[in-house]
C-alpha cells in the first residue's frame, strides 16, 4: 500500500538543475522537510536513478516521503513512495492503471478544471500553482492567486499543495488559505542556506496549523 | 497474438527505428513507416522522438499500437520503460547512459530490454544488466551517428558477436550492400533508420533483409 500525506501542514522541497539534488535533499530532510521531489529534466536515466537510489535511502532514514517528478520508471526503479505527473506527462489514469494504489500520484494543476478532472481520476495530491509570480519555471499563464487557492481547497476533498514563488514571508497565508502543504524550489535551493530555509518554512508553517 | 507470447525466442532480424521528425500526436511519418510494413513481415519498430513530452509519446505509442493491428511488428520505445508498460509495448530500448535493464526489471517494470553499446567492454556489462538483446555501432559511417564518434568497423562486431550471448544487431551506415557483411561477422540482425525512410520501397527492402538472414 501507498505511504499517506502528512495529515499537518508540511514542506515539499524540489530539487532544481543547478544544485546537486542529493545534497540538496540532505540538507532539506535535515531542516525537517517530510517530502522530497526529484525533479531534472536534463539528466541521464542512469544519473537520475542513482541520485534517486541515493534520496530514497536518506528520506527512508528521516520518515520522509520521497516523490519522483515526471519519470514513473526511475520512481519504480528506486522504490519511490509516489511519482508527480504533470499535465504534459504519463495520462493519470494510465499511471494508475500501472502501479494501482502500491504508489502515490500527484498531479501539477494550473487551474481548478485540472485539479478536479485530477481528483476524479484518483490522484493522491493536487499540486496547485503557480499561486504567486515565480522565476523557477517558464509560465504561460498569470499566478492564480490566493483565493483560487482558497477556492480549490475547500471545493477538492484531497490534499492541496501549493506551489510557485513561495517565500517564508507569503507561506503562512498559504495554510490559512487552506493549502495541505507548501511546494518549493528557489526558496530553499538558491538559499544561502537550504537547511536553514527548510527549518525556517517548516517552522512558520507549523505555526500557522 | 499467439506469435508475441513466444517473442522472446524468436527476435526478428529487423529492427527499424522511427524517423525522430514527429511533431505531435498526429505521428504523421509512423504512421505511414506502420502501415507500410508487409502483414507477415517479422520485424520491430523502435520509436525514438527523444524530443517530444511523455503524454505526446504516450499518444504514439497508443497509436502504433492501434495502427499495428495483426502485423508481427513489436514495439518498443526509445528510453522510457514507463512509458512503454503504460502503453503496452513489448519494450524498451535503453541507450548509453539510461537506467540498467535489472533495474527497471527489479522496479516491477517487466517487457523487452534493448541496450546500445559502443564497446565490447559495455556490450558484456549490458548483459550482465539484464539486457535482451544489443545495438552495436556505428559500423559504418553515417551522418546521423557521427555525434557518436567514428565508426567502430567490422572487426569490432565480430567481436562484440563473440563476446555475448545475446542478439547483436549492427547499427550505423546499414544499407543492402554492407548488411550481408554483417551477418557475416556474426551479428544476428540490423538496425537502421534511413534505410527505411523510403516507405515506398519498404516492403522489399524489409523483405530481401529477412532473406538475407535466411540464407
Amino acid at each position: 500500500m501507498a505511504k499517506v500525506i502528512p495529515s499537518y501542514p508540511f514542506l515539499c522541497v524540489i530539487t532544481d538543475e543547478e544544485t546537486s539534488p542529493v545534497s540538496l535533499a540532505e540538507e532539506a530532510l535535515r531542516g525537517g522537510a517530510p517530502m522530497i521531489q526529484l525533479r531534472h529534466k536534463s539528466a541521464d536515466g542512469r544519473v537520475l536513478f542513482d541520485w534517486a537510489m541515493e534520496i530514497r535511502k536518506r528520506c527512508t532514514e528521516h520518515g520522509a516521503l520521497f516523490i519522483v517528478n515526471d519519470r514513473l520508471d526511475i520512481a519504480m526503479a528506486s522504490g519511490a513512495d509516489g511519482v508527480h505527473l504533470g499535465q504534459e506527462d504519463i495520462p493519470l489514469r494510465a499511471a494508475r492503471e500501472a502501479v494501482g494504489n502500491t504508489m502515490l500520484i500527484g498531479i501539477s494543476a494550473t487551474s481548478l478544471n485540472e485539479a478536479m478532472k485530477a481528483q476524479d481520476e484518483g490522484a493522491d495530491y493536487i499540486g496547485l500553482g503557480h499561486i504567486f509570480p515565480t522565476i523557477s519555471k517558464e509560465k504561460h499563464h498569470p499566478p492564480l492567486g490566493l483565493e483560487a487557492l482558497e477556492k480549490a481547497a475547500s471545493l477538492l476533498s484531497v490534499p492541496v499543495v501549493a506551489i510557485g514563488g513561495i517565500t517564508i514571508e507569503n507561506a503562512p497565508a498559504l495554510i490559512s488559505a487552506g493549502a495541505a502543504g507548501i511546494a518549493v524550489i528557489s526558496a530553499v535551493s538558491r538559499a544561502p542556506s537550504p537547511l536553514q530555509a527548510a527549518k525556517e518554512l517548516s517552522r512558520v508553517i507549523n505555526l500557522n496549523r | 497474438m499467439r506469435w508475441l507470447r513466444d517473442r522472446k525466442h524468436m527476435l526478428p532480424r529487423i529492427c527499424i527505428i522511427s524517423s525522430g521528425k514527429e511533431k505531435n500526436n498526429e505521428g504523421v511519418h509512423l504512421t505511414a513507416l506502420v502501415e507500410s510494413i508487409p502483414e507477415n513481415v517479422h520485424c520491430m519498430l523502435q520509436i525514438r522522438e527523444k524530443h517530444l513530452d511523455g503524454l505526446t509519446l504516450y499518444n504514439l505509442a497508443c497509436l502504433a499500437r492501434r495502427k499495428r493491428g495483426t502485423r508481427k511488428v513489436l514495439l518498443f520505445l526509445n528510453e522510457r520503460a514507463d512509458i512503454a508498460l503504460v502503453s503496452g509495448l513489448e519494450g524498451v530500448h535503453l541507450p548509453d547512459k539510461a537506467c540498467s535493464p535489472s533495474a527497471l526489471k527489479k522496479g516491477g517494470l517487466e517487457m523487452l530490454f534493448g541496450c546500445s553499446v559502443h564497446s565490447p567492454q559495455s556490450a558484456i556489462e549490458a548483459e550482465r544488466n539484464g539486457a535482451d538483446y544489443l545495438l552495436f555501432g556505428p559500423v559504418f559511417d553515417t551522418p546521423s551517428k557521427r555525434m557518436y564518434g567514428p565508426p567502430q568497423g567490422l572487426e569490432k562486431l565480430k567481436e562484440v558477436c563473440r563476446l555475448t550471448q545475446l542478439p547483436v544487431y549492427a547499427l550505423g551506415g546499414i544499407s543492402m550492400e554492407t548488411a550481408p557483411l554483417c551477418r557475416d561477422m556474426g551479428a544476428y540482425g540490423c538496425a537502421a533508420l534511413s534505410l527505411f525512410l523510403d516507405t515506398a520501397a519498404l516492403a522489399g527492402t524489409l523483405e530481401q533483409l529477412n532473406l538475407l538472414w535466411q540464407k
